[in-house]
């Protein structure tokens, strides 16, 4: 009985968390199909016959800020650099863990600490240096990505290469692989889960990023969250109602992504190479 | 041919730490070696120095007739069975199996004609489509012997393969082994702390202790002649009883004395040897099933009374954990022997069975 009331009392506490954490959303999606000029008279109250806007306010914010063009930039611009921070981070990591020296041990240290650093702290020499390099562009912010997006993604794929037991690769050497045959044919398609967790937690991260392109490539190649930015302020009146509704556009790859990804996080990979 | 033959190697672990010394070793081509000794004595790493795992810090290996310190694992032309057994996770069986003959780009019919007929040995063929982790550890085990046995290899290294498993798929596979040997005619190399194990399968045993080699030989010398104290207690099960005395010659005949017991050692095989060991401490050892039960104190010095402090009945046999006047002795009796806890008996040594060490090196008499 007791277990019973335990049990209920958690699941309200949950759904309530939950309702806080998916209103903003909700909301967002509500006014998103009504007329502007009911967003801010009526915020919270769902669309009827006369607020309801159809999908005018997409078709209208998608051509108000070239968004096709700006989905093209955040695609490009997240698709290569989540790319190349699990490949360049898992190797890393690989690396790192398997060879014992100091400077393998420096190396962790130095990834870790660099995810300790606040971002704020370095933008602006950081934005000036790849001014200078002349890596102010799709391609070079790539670059700049893979560099941000390695502390994090070297701390969880080296927790992860740890629990592999080396008797595997060791195996793959006596098999006849180089070690590069080693790292594609053993060891990444064994770190596939945590690969996708560390894609998806990037994935997330750099589409969403506003700061660093803002500063980096600014308004000549402007991804999502920037030109989702030029419809607020700017010329005139702002528009609510494009605003929310490219809101809406803008989060639902991550959520496609989330929800394909989702079944191949699965624990327990490993189990059955070796002893249980 | 692949004969293995270690030259003054020695092994030094980095922060110095020192486990294999001057190590000679030859073994023969097609034999059957087993490395014996208990936990940390440096088994393992013997075997992943011949599988080129682990560097040699100095001294000369040979496989076949070439030296072998610098040639990387891959082109020794051994294959090695793990202790973890090392399935690669994210393949099926038949993947496991034909991963290496994968990498030397062997033609596909050729690979498939090989696993499948290892696969048929080693009954494996209804689980060639499964992962790893949906097999039982005795089919892992098949699975991590099958993929070293595909690339017919001359030179066979298994690392306790056998630890995992439980008694009875123990006893079935040690037998699955020792045929593989039989049919694939290569040197195996096998470690393994379990004297059953290596007395059962070897052709001959290497006892080793902290990196030094105790004694190197076939199974029965291993048992009838142990060179040291060592090998004597390591060897055989249950152990072999030690009763610690002093070398005392009276009447004409010689004693091992000690203020519990005196043993008559007339009848002991290295009599010849005791006149220049007059009063030194020495280890008297027997064996559990050279002590017999005897119908009364014959006053002989060779039998005494025993108080029965555990009579464990395994269904052949009895073994007793007796009592001999403060002295705690094993004995292994058939099972028509009526005794139980608390019995007062008498024992027989059959002293020309027995051994003798000296107490200061043990080494064997
Ligand atoms: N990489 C290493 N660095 C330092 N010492 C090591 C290393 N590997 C093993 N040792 C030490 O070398 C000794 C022998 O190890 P080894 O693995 O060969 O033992 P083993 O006989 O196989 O034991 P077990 O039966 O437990 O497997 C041990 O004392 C161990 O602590
Ligand atoms: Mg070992």
């Amino acid at each position: 009985m007791n277990e019973k009331k335990k049990d209920l009392a958690f699941f309200v506490g949950m759904a309530l968390l939950s309702i806080i954490c998916l209103a903003p959303i909700a909301i967002v999606l509500i006014n998103s199909f009504k007329g502007q000029f009911f967003i801010s008279s009526s915020p919270f109250s769902l669309p009827d016959a006369k607020t309801f806007a159809g999908l005018s306010n997409y078709l209208g914010g998608v051509g108000k800020i070239g968004f096709w063009k700006a989905f093209g930039y955040s695609c490009f611009i997240t698709v290569f650099s989540v790319c190349a921070i699990v490949l360049l981070t898992s190797m890393t990591a690989w690396m790192i863990t398997r060879v014992k020296s100091k400077l393998s041990k420096g190396l962790y240290y130095a990834f870790v600490f660099s995810m300790i650093v606040p971002f704020q702290m370095v933008m602006f020499t950081m934005s000036k240096i790849a001014n200078m390099l002349n890596i102010d562009n799709p391609i070079g912010i790539i670059l700049i990505y893979v560099g941000f997006g390695s502390g994090l993604s070297i701390f969880l794929f080296s927790g992860f290469i740890k629990s592999i037991p080396v008797d595997i690769e060791e195996a793959a050497m006596i098999d006849g692989c180089s070690p590069i045959r080693i790292f594609f044919s053993v060891i990444f398609p064994i770190l596939k889960p945590i690969s996708i967790t560390v894609a998806i937690l990037n994935t997330m991260w750099i589409w969403n990023d506003y700061l660093l392109p803002n500063l980096v490539i600014g308004s000549n190649y402007r991804t999502i969250p920037i030109a989702i930015q030029y419809l607020q302020g700017g010329y005139g009146s702002r528009d609510m109602g494009a605003l929310m509704a490219m809101l809406i556009l803008a989060i639902i790859p991550v959520i496609i992504l989330y929800l394909v990804c989702q079944k191949y996080i699965i624990k327990g990979v490993m189990s059955g190479a070796v002893k249980g | 041919m692949a004969q293995i033959i270690f030259e003054n190697v020695t092994k030094i672990y980095p922060n110095n730490v020192k486990v294999i010394e001057n190590l000679n070793l030859h073994f023969e081509d097609k034999e059957f070696i087993v490395l014996l000794g208990p936990s940390g004595c440096g088994k393992s790493t013997i075997l992943r120095m011949i599988a080129g795992l682990e560097s040699i810090t100095s001294g000369k290996l040979f496989i076949g007739q070439k030296i072998v310190n610098d040639v990387a694992p891959k082109d020794r032309d051994i294959a090695m069975v793990f202790q973890s057994y090392a399935l690669y996770p994210h393949m099926s069986v038949y993947k496991n199996m034909a991963f290496s003959l994968m990498i030397k780009k062997m033609p596909k019919e050729e690979i498939d004609k090989k696993v499948k007929n290892v696969a048929k040995i080693l009954e494996l063929t209804p689980f060639l489509d499964r992962k790893p982790n949906a097999l039982s550890g005795g089919q892992r085990q098949r699975v991590a012997l099958g993929r070293a046995m595909v690339r017919n290899p001359s030179v066979f290294l298994l690392d306790e393969p056998l630890s995992n498993l439980d008694a009875k798929l123990r006893t079935s596979m040690r037998k699955q082994i020792s045929l593989l040997h039989k049919q694939l005619q290569t040197t195996f190399v096998y470690v393994t702390h379990d004297q059953t194990e290596a007395m059962t399968m070897a052709d001959r045993i290497v006892v080793i202790k902290q990196g030094q080699i105790q004694q190197f030989d076939k199974p029965q010398v291993l048992y009838d002649k142990p060179a040291n104290i060592f090998v004597a207690g390591f060897v055989g099960s249950p152990a072999m009883n030690f009763i610690e005395g002093e070398l005392v010659c009276k009447d004409g005949k010689f004693w091992c004395v000690n203020e519990n017991l005196t043993i008559d050692l007339t009848k002991i095989k290295c009599a010849d040897k005791l006149p220049n060991l007059k009063d030194k401490k020495i280890i008297f050892g027997i064996r559990p099933e050279d002590i017999s039960l005897s119908a009364a104190d014959q006053k002989d010095g060779e039998t005494f009374k025993a108080s029965v402090l555990i009579a464990e009945r395994t269904g052949a046999e009895v073994y007793l954990h007796l009592v001999v006047s403060n002295c705690e002795i094993n004995s292994r009796v058939g099972s028509n022997a009526d005794v139980k806890f608390g019995d007062k008996i008498y024992v027989k040594f059959d002293i020309s069975k027995a051994h003798l060490f000296d107490s200061a090196t043990g080494k064997a008499i």
